[in-house]
């Protein structure tokens, strides 16, 4: 028996605030605190939107899977996508406050517990959400 | 939820007043609102935020953007926020140096009179 649930979405951005409703109530569902339900919407938001621009930059018509899972006090979900992928920027501390694009990333690493990238016929993003964790105040140091 | 736009002029301020979510597919529009303002010579903008139920980064590029337009006019754009939730990407992306930011539209209008 599977322990996941996974999605295939149209590569559409009308469908990112569907994404964000169904993996938010996954989570709440899992335990996940109010507050850190709100990081989890943020950074799935992010990782969706990420994946339904590299189908569009490469016109590819395939849909973009998510899946979302508990486990161990953990609420993990993986966004993926059939681009090519990219190299993720490093954290870095200066940043030009001008460039309109690139705060994706970012955004994703402060929510998420946990976060890594792996290219699998695709860009694969798994983003990691510790259930006893609780939500920081997004100070960065 | 669907993104809600509308502005008014108080003091010598444009009001944009933004209520739902802004995210990928909504804004689009928000870009369009604040393109259109500049263009009419709307230079100095409030952006009231206490009605917006979601932001991500699309929403934070879009903002950027607006607040580079203003300010090739010597305008300026600020942003009314209350809500914790919204204020934390603000912080995670250092645009809290960047945008001034207020707790109510009073007390940016005040401190802008």
């Amino acid at each position: 028996m599977t322990d996941h649930v996974e999605l295939r979405v149209p590569s559409d951005p009308a469908y990112v605030g569907l994404t964000r409703l169904l993996v938010s109530a996954g989570a709440r569902q899992a335990g996940m605190a109010g507050a850190k339900v709100e990081d989890l919407k943020i950074a799935v938001s992010e990782a969706a939107t990420n994946a339904m621009r590299a189908h569009r930059q490469h016109e590819s018509k395939e849909p973009v899977t998510i899946l979302f899972r508990a486990h161990a006090a953990r609420f993990e979900v993986v966004v993926a996508d059939a681009g090519p992928g990219f190299d993720p920027q490093p954290p870095t501390a200066f940043r030009d406050w001008r460039a309109e694009s690139g705060l994706g990333v970012t955004l994703m690493r402060h929510l998420a517990d946990d976060i890594s990238f792996s290219r699998k016929n695709g860009m694969q993003v798994t983003l990691l959400f510790d259930l006893s964790r609780p939500s920081g105040n997004g100070v960065v140091e | 939820m669907e993104l809600s736009l509308d502005h008014r002029t108080e003091s010598n301020f444009t009001v944009l007043e933004v209520g739902g979510e802004v995210d990928v597919y909504t804004a689009p529009k928000l870009r369009e609102k604040l393109v259109e303002l500049v263009s009419d010579g709307h230079y100095r903008i409030m952006v009231d935020m206490t009605k917006v139920e979601f932001l991500d980064s699309t929403g934070l590029g879009v903002l950027v953007g607006g607040l580079k337009r203003v300010r090739s006019h010597d305008g300026t754009l600020g942003l009314v926020c209350n809500q914790e939730r919204i204020l934390k990407i603000f912080r995670i992306t250092g645009l809290t140096k960047v945008f001034p930011i207020y707790d109510s539209l009073d007390e940016a209008l005040q401190d802008l009179a």
